[in-house]
């Protein structure tokens, strides 16, 4: 790890997600974004980089969402998934290539910078903040937003009922699946232009799985673009309008989901046949 | 009748004193438990900065006396309070500016800092000493009683009496609205959920847009405000002396840590627990037990289990015992 000698022993190991420059990865500093237009809405285009001084992850690696789809990225343990996904919210610095937003080069913008422009993040794990009740935690999402975001809280509700029951709960009583459900929704508290998931389904049953698969589509029906990174291929692909096969960090397979679990070199590689 | 009196006798010697005295350790082991949710160090100089809050509102309330400024039957010293506690705000943000700050940038571990805040207490202590000096003060004026034993006794018609100061009426007024005041800020109001949410999730805080910055200074605010009013209370009840206020950081962290460090809840339960502990085994309870025991059982002793001297030793006993057994406290704290 780092060679301070002061060193930080404590939290969410992965510094990473708050450019505080005491962990591995090398966060975007404070930036300016430029315009870029004609580009797809969100976009990592040919993005090369590593952790800290360490070689390099991603190998021009281009992933792209459109307004009303859901993208996911799939692919081998160590392929760079969740790294690729990093890197398009700022937690790692590319080393080549850029990120995109709406016609915005964000390249130079930190997370929190990026997650003002519009980019809804839910880390994989330390998602939420456990002793505060779900209700704060979905003000605490809101906390950028200085108008009133009852109505946003109304939607997330409607969306997930079972945070409106428990709206009173410490964050940290409720089940797995329950829990993921609270980081989705603290980060819909920013209306976001595009949510990213950084494998939501780590760690929950299958049951829980399938459930949380419903509502990723619902998020996903109200308009808003997912990326969303998946151990599971292939629930993964049955519901992604564009997926990404991920091989040593380099793009092998693109295409829609079908065509990937019709493509017989996906299917024997990554779905067992 | 003889049951009565032994219970005045006990509400009298050790009830009201332990109440007070445990109110005093509650507001100041907010204080410490504060810091270490949010700042996540123990700060060691809070027993100084009790002091120094004490000593810039002894201060005051002089030239107050001196001006023929009086609050009737309450002490001065309250009038005083507000200027403590804004002297002692800006000494914490200074502190906090000069020292702290470094060791936070350079995320240091939070044993560094406890040995940072170890050096800041030896700081503010000779500050603290500089400014007031080391004698013993008292600074309460007004009243001195709210009932007095003759009152007492001619009102119920018991042979023991029951006697209230002024100053520990004030102590649990003040105690009670100041705690009433910060959990209703800490959990209704935005910047005191920003600050739970900082203390529960840093990352995911600074992801939400949390400004670090801002969480840190409040912080410091308050403890400057709980340490002032702590010291405050303490010394109208007791008397101000520089050293006793150093000592007092043993029993304040013995309750912060019995309750479980960094849950408000606990740091106030263990407050009174030690505050209870240590005033029960050091008063000699023969009286109590002569009126409630059988006639001819009464104790030949004084039935005090540890001398005054040693009152200390109770809440390292405590915090020994805690410590082995359930190192998260009582309530469901952080663990150390």
């Amino acid at each position: 790890m780092s060679e301070s000698p002061y060193q930080d022993d404590r939290g969410n190991n992965d510094r990473s997600i708050t450019k505080s420059g005491g962990g591995t990865a090398q966060p975007v500093k404070h930036g300016h974004s430029s315009p870029a237009p004609g580009t797809p809405f969100l976009i990592g285009e040919a993005m090369t980089g590593g952790y800290g001084k360490g070689p390099d992850i991603l190998h021009c690696c281009t992933i792209a969402v459109e307004p009303g789809e859901i993208a996911v990225i799939v692919g081998p343990n160590g392929a760079g998934k969740s790294t690729a996904m990093k890197a398009m919210f700022g937690m790692l610095d590319v080393r080549s290539g850029r990120v995109m937003l709406d016609g915005e080069d964000i390249t130079s913008l930190s997370p929190q910078q990026r997650v003002v422009k519009g980019m809804g993040f839910v880390p994989q794990t330390h998602n939420i903040f456990t002793s505060l009740t779900v209700e704060e935690n979905l003000e605490m999402g809101a906390f950028i937003r200085r108008d009133d975001f009852r109505e946003t809280m109304a939607q997330i509700y409607d969306l997930f009922p079972i945070l409106k029951e428990k709206r009173l709960q410490p964050a940290g009583e409720l089940s797995g699946g329950q829990r993921q459900q609270v980081a989705v929704g603290r980060a819909l508290m920013t209306k976001p232009k595009v949510l990213m998931l950084d494998e939501p389904t780590a760690g929950v049953s299958p049951i829980v799985m399938d459930e949380l698969f419903d509502r990723i589509i619902e998020v996903a029906r109200t308009g808003i673009p997912i990326l969303m990174v998946e151990q599971n291929a292939r629930q993964a692909l049955e519901i992604a309008d564009k997926a990404y096969v991920l091989v040593q960090g380099a793009n092998a397979h693109t295409g829609t989901g079908k065509e990937l679990l019709a493509d017989p070199e996906v299917r024997r590689s990554f779905l067992g046949g | 009748m003889e049951f009565l009196n032994g219970l005045v006798f006990l509400t009298n010697f050790v009830v009201v004193p332990a109440l007070a005295y445990g109110a005093q350790l509650a507001i100041g082991a907010l204080g410490v438990t504060l810091v270490y949710a949010i700042l996540r160090f123990s700060n060691f100089a809070h027993g100084d900065t009790m002091a120094f809050g004490t000593a810039v509102t002894i201060k005051v309330t002089a030239v107050l006396v001196a001006l023929g400024v009086s609050l009737g039957p309450l002490p001065t010293a309250l009038l005083a309070l507000p200027v403590g506690i804004i002297a002692t705000g800006l000494l914490l943000l200074g502190t906090d500016w000069l020292v702290y700050k470094f060791y936070r940038e350079q995320k240091a571990k939070p044993v560094i800092l406890v040995i940072v805040s170890l050096g800041v207490m030896f700081v503010m202590n000779g500050l603290t000493r500089v400014f007031i000096g080391v004698r013993d003060i008292q600074f309460a004026d007004g009243a001195r009683f709210v009932m007095t034993v003759r009152q007492f006794k001619d009102w119920t018609g018991l042979d023991e009496g029951l006697a209230i100061r002024t100053t520990q009426a004030i102590t649990l007024v003040t105690a009670a609205i100041t705690v009433a005041a910060l959990f209703w800020f800490l959990n209704k109001t935005r910047t005191g959920k920003s600050m739970r949410a900082f203390s529960d999730n840093e990352d995911l805080a600074l992801l939400s847009g949390i400004d670090p910055d801002r969480v840190v200074r409040v912080t410091w605010l308050i403890v400057a405000a709980l340490a002032t009013i702590a010291g405050v209370l303490y010394g109208l009840d007791k008397s101000f002396k520089a050293f006793t206020y150093f000592q007092l950081l043993l029993p304040i962290f013995a309750a912060a840590i019995v309750g479980g460090i960094g849950n408000p809840v606990g740091a106030i339960a263990g407050g009174f627990l030690i505050a209870f502990a240590e005033v029960t085994v050091t008063y000699p309870l023969k009286k109590v037990l002569t009126y409630w025991l059988p006639d001819g059982m009464g104790p030949d002793g004084l039935v005090q289990l540890l001398s005054g001297d040693y009152k200390f030793a109770v809440s390292f006993m405590i915090l020994l015992i805690v410590l082995l057994f359930k190192p998260t406290g009582l309530f469901k704290g952080q663990n150390i």
